[in-house]
């Protein structure tokens, strides 16, 4: 017998409330079951690496932000890396620090917030509102030190715009105290919830080779078990004098790479950050902030690679100089955009439901696979 | 009722034909309770359910119109009027027309054979419960019409989920129903309400294991009935972007909420009559006011309020706790786990009934003192996740 | 197969206990959103952090018309224009396009006197894009930039900011 079916195709996307910004999804769907699910990218391409080339090399540093909204000091971080690497610069060693502390608390709250939105996307509102008030707490410190709530652009090419405000190291450990309760939580209201594993376990299950293969990054990465970070592995700024963990997916859950050891290993590396600004607090030195930097900025005839592990894993800045001013191309390498291309292939004949999870999971910052 | 028509067609309009009359009164007797009755409960457990929603999360919630926001559902509900009514052009239009109003029938005709007090009731029918499961099914030809309707896949998808789930769950309901029918030996809500008492020990929750069990089973599938989280995945918003509703708006989207909260209401009439002794109060409470007063009346009714309302703040806080399941573990919940627990449940009332026709009373103490037990640390487990979080303290429900 | 079963059962009941007392201790828990704007404990603009980039604002009076900040601004959202006069160089416009200005903050480190910084009030929104443009100089009129006092030459640019900044706060400004 056999019933006819047709395979129906259905448009997630540009604006669906699970696709976190501007992506599109091309569904094949027989009801409930997907055949195929194509990312279809560039919805919110801005043409930042061309602005690059437009700006001087101070006034690339807010696009920067806006390449990786949610984790606006990482992508600072790494671009006034390479600059100065260009302009071989050494910077103070306190502004290193202050650069590591805005970065750390940067990841707590990049992962907060991812970690609420899996939870959000599989249908439990409660844990995305907790994480955003978490985060906002963040944001209060980040605005007391440098006076923006998400486009930080603290970062200066040699050093920081800020030093620390009086009372910053307090109110950041106040902060963490609080902090470290209200992780076990929410650790106890979401990954520990029947629902939760059920939804997540097993789900987009991105094996060992695959994330190899398909140069996944980060956490990503890391969840299906390799043991890779940058700042451990080619370390950079003063990570080398602190101490640190790196969390590796280890199937908790049954399967090594699921949708649910992705979420682990991201509320392993909170708590791993709140350990390294806690360090961060106890060593910072006395100096300055800001090195000297040179009044107009013409680095030499060059090209440079410089990779930072970011929220969403490494980030790339390819640099090539042409003597100006400006520079002459710009490049950024983001961890959103390939794991987008993974999706493809690991989405085949899972469940509608299943992809928003596995999405979610992946963690994905529409803007910053565009550009 | 018929008396009524009877007496206002005597009175007033004894022009017209009896059966014209009667006609009248049904009409008018049903606007009053729609929107007298039902629509201010359904606005109020809006309100309720955003409020309590508010505070989980460490919000405030809506406080602005009104005394604490307490009219927030009419401005709501004055927007929906001004706008825009649109209709997709792909929609078919008579069911896309036709579908919000079915849900909304569905719901609001199970009023009709709630048991607000010993007296108060519309219908005391001799197959209320019946009635009450008959109706709720109207609700899904809604919904797969909604679905269908709109012309749009996401709908359709919405629709579809809706017709699955709501079916699949009309089996534990009705299973986790029987027990206490059994028990009563009745089908009308008012001789099962009868047959408890208001003491808890005389309540069917209590009066076994298998009814102990069989009143989750009802909570857990009455809730999926009413497309509640855990179980909204007709409307999963992640997922379906507004699943069988993506398409509606203005009044037409907003009976589809109507709908909802009213099911929430009628979630705990069904629970509240079936086990938990619906309006009964103690007797010599009743004696103190006399027993035939309108005061005796108003106490069954605040009684029974009480008992729905604690039970809809329960499946509220359900909601704003648990992610969503998946389509494939709603079924698998259902035939796996709720049916089969269910005709256990059924079987075992049976056999008790033939072993012990008087009941066990050392089985209902034990049962209430594990509730009580649970219950207890149910709180202390509060106080401790209060405490461990070091948040202030805020008692006042009206910030 | 028949211990997953009631396994199940025991950890969903379990699990949703637990959910159930922490979502039932949030309700005892002081809300932490604020009822903007009008039932501010104190008023918005004081509950921002000091260094707040929310709106910029020129110090005329200080202004020394060096273009730094125009020549900072990235996506050039400051104008300013400078006429010959018979008694030196003036500025007949200093505009800044709050519409396109993405509050950076690099137009003001470069700045000698700290003439142009942020203040911490956010409540400018408009209904036409010509309102947000901020004009320091009135149409037609024209400011004289400000010298800063010669002294020794390795003077420090910090000390000219402070005594630039006493100024700014005697002169109340005209914008
Ligand atoms: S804050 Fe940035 S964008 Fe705005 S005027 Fe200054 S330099 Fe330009
Ligand atoms: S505001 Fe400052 S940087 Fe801009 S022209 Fe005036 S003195 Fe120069």
């Amino acid at each position: 017998m056999g019933i006819q079916t047709e395979e129906m195709m259905l448009n997630m996307g540009p604006q669906h409330p699970s696709t976190h910004g501007v992506i599109r999804f091309v569904v094949k769907s027989d009801g409930e079951v997907m055949t195929e699910a194509v990312p279809d990218v560039g919805y919110l391409h801005r043409s930042i690496e061309k602005i690059g080339e437009i700006c001087e090399y101070n006034g690339f540093m807010p696009y920067t932000d806006r390449a990786d909204y949610l984790s606006a000091m990482n992508a600072n971080q790494g671009y006034a890396m390479v600059v100065e690497k260009l302009l071989g610069l050494e910077i103070p060693e306190r502004a290193e620090y202050l650069r590591v502390i805005a970065a750390e608390l940067n990841r707590i709250i990049s992962h907060i917030l991812s970690l609420g939105a899996v939870a959000m996307d599989i249908g439990a509102a409660t844990p995305f509102v907790l994480a955003l008030k978490e985060r906002e707490k963040v944001n209060d410190l980040m605005e007391a030190l440098c006076g923006q709530r998400l486009t930080y652009s603290y970062v200066r090419i040699g050093g920081v715009s800020y030093d620390m405000p009086p009372g910053f190291i307090e109110r950041s450990l106040k902060f963490l105290a609080d902090f470290e309760p209200f992780m076990d939580e929410f650790e106890n209201l979401v990954p520990e919830n029947k629902i939760f594993i059920e939804r997540t376990a097993g789900v987009g299950v991105i094996t060992r080779e695959d994330a190899i293969a398909y140069n996944l990054v980060g956490p990503n990465l890391r969840a299906s078990g390799v043991d890779w970070d940058l700042r451990r592995d080619m370390t950079y700024s003063v990570y080398p004098k602190l101490q640190f963990e790196v969390p590796v997916g280890v199937g908790s859950q049954g399967v090594v790479g699921d949708s649910f050891d992705r979420f682990i290993v991201r509320i392993k590396e909170i708590k791993q950050s709140i350990s390294l600004l806690k360090q961060c607090f106890a060593q910072i030195p006395e100096g300055d902030f800001l090195g000297e930097i040179p009044r107009v900025m013409k680095p030499a005839v060059g090209e440079c690679y410089v990779r930072t592990e970011s929220s969403r894993g490494d980030m790339g800045y390819y640099l090539i100089s042409d003597g100006s001013k400006n520079a002459f191309r710009v490049r950024i390498r983001t961890g959103s955009f390939t794991s987008m291309s993974i999706i493809e292939k690991i989405s085949r004949g899972m469940m509608l439901a299943d992809l928003v999870t596995f999405i979610a999971s992946l963690d994905v910052v529409a803007p910053e696979i565009d550009r | 009722m018929e008396n009524f028509a009877i007496h206002i067609h005597e009175s007033y309009l004894y022009g017209l034909p009896l059966s014209v009359v009667n006609l009248i009164v049904m009409f008018g007797a049903a606007f009053v309770v729609l929107l007298g009755f039902v629509a201010p409960f359904a606005g109020l457990l809006s309100f309720i359910e955003r409020r309590i929603a508010a505070r989980i999360q460490c919000r405030i919630g809506p406080n602005r119109v009104g005394p604490q926001g307490l009219l927030q559902f009419l401005a709501d509900g004055v927007k929906s009027l001004f706008k825009e009514d649109l209709i997709p052009k792909v929609a078919d239009k008579p069911l896309f027309i036709i579908a919000p109003y079915l849900v909304f029938l569905g719901m609001f005709t199970s009023f009709v054979v709630l048991p607000f007090s010993s007296q108060w009731i519309v219908a005391d029918l001799n197959v209320g419960i019946l009635y009450l499961f008959a109706t709720a099914a109207i609700t899904v030809v809604g919904l797969v019409m909604a679905g269908w309707g709109s012309g749009s896949k996401w709908s359709m998808l919405g629709g579809m989920r809706s017709a699955a789930q709501i079916i699949s769950y009309e089996i534990p309901t009705g299973l986790a129903a029987l027990t206490a029918i059994l028990l009563a030996g009745s089908l009308s809500l008012q001789e099962i309400i009868a047959a408890q008492g208001p003491h808890p020990w005389q309540w069917y929750f209590f009066d076994n294991p298998f009814t102990f069990i069989a009143f989750f089973i009802l909570f857990v599938a009455l809730v999926a009935e009413g497309n509640r989280a855990p179980f909204d995945l007709p409307e999963a918003e992640t997922e379906l972007v507004s699943g069988y509703n993506t398409e509606y708006s203005g009044m037409r989207f907003l009976f589809f909420f109507f709908a909802e909260w009213a099911h929430l209401y009628v979630l705990g009439a069904i629970l509240t009559t079936l086990f938990l002794g619906g309006w009964q109060v103690p007797e010599s409470l009743l004696a103190s006011v006399g027993a035939e007063s309108i005061a005796a009346r108003i106490l069954e009714l605040v009684f029974f309020q009480l008992k729905i309302y604690v039970l809809v703040f329960l499946v509220v806080q359900l909601r704003w706790t648990v992610p969503r399941v998946r389509m494939d573990q709603m079924m698998d919940m259902c035939w796996k786990y709720l049916v089969p627990i269910g005709f256990f449940c059924v079987a075992g009332v049976a056999i008790w009934m033939m072993l012990f026709p008087d009941g066990v009373s050392f089985v209902k103490y034990l049962l209430i003192a594990f509730s009580s037990a649970m219950v207890l640390y149910y709180f202390y487990k509060v106080y401790r996740n209060f405490k461990d979080s070091r948040a202030e303290l805020e008692l006042n429900p009206f910030v | 197969m028949s211990s997953g079963y009631f396994n199940n059962i025991k950890e969903a009941t379990v699990s949703l206990f637990n959910g159930f007392a922490i979502t039932l201790s949030n309700m005892f828990r002081k809300p932490v959103t604020l009822q903007y704007p009008d039932k501010t404990p104190r008023s918005v603009t004081d509950l921002m952090p000091e260094r707040s980039r929310s709106w910029l604002k020129v110090e005329m009076p200080i202004c020394t018309a060096c273009l730094n900040c125009e020549k900072a601004c990235p996506i050039d959202c400051i104008k300013i224009t400078t006429e010959k006069d018979p008694s030196g160089r003036v500025m007949s416009g200093f505009d800044i396009d709050m519409a396109k200005c993405m509050y950076c903050g690099l137009c003001t480190e470069p700045c000698p006197t700290g003439a142009i910084h942020f203040i911490p009030e956010f409540e400018r929104a408009s209904f036409s894009l010509d309102q947000m443009i901020s004009r320091f100089v009135p149409e037609g009129e024209k400011v004289v930039p400000y010298k800063v006092p010669k002294k020794d030459k390795d003077e420090e640019k910090n000390s000219a900011k402070e005594e630039a900044e006493d100024k700014a706060a005697e002169a109340e400004p005209d914008a």
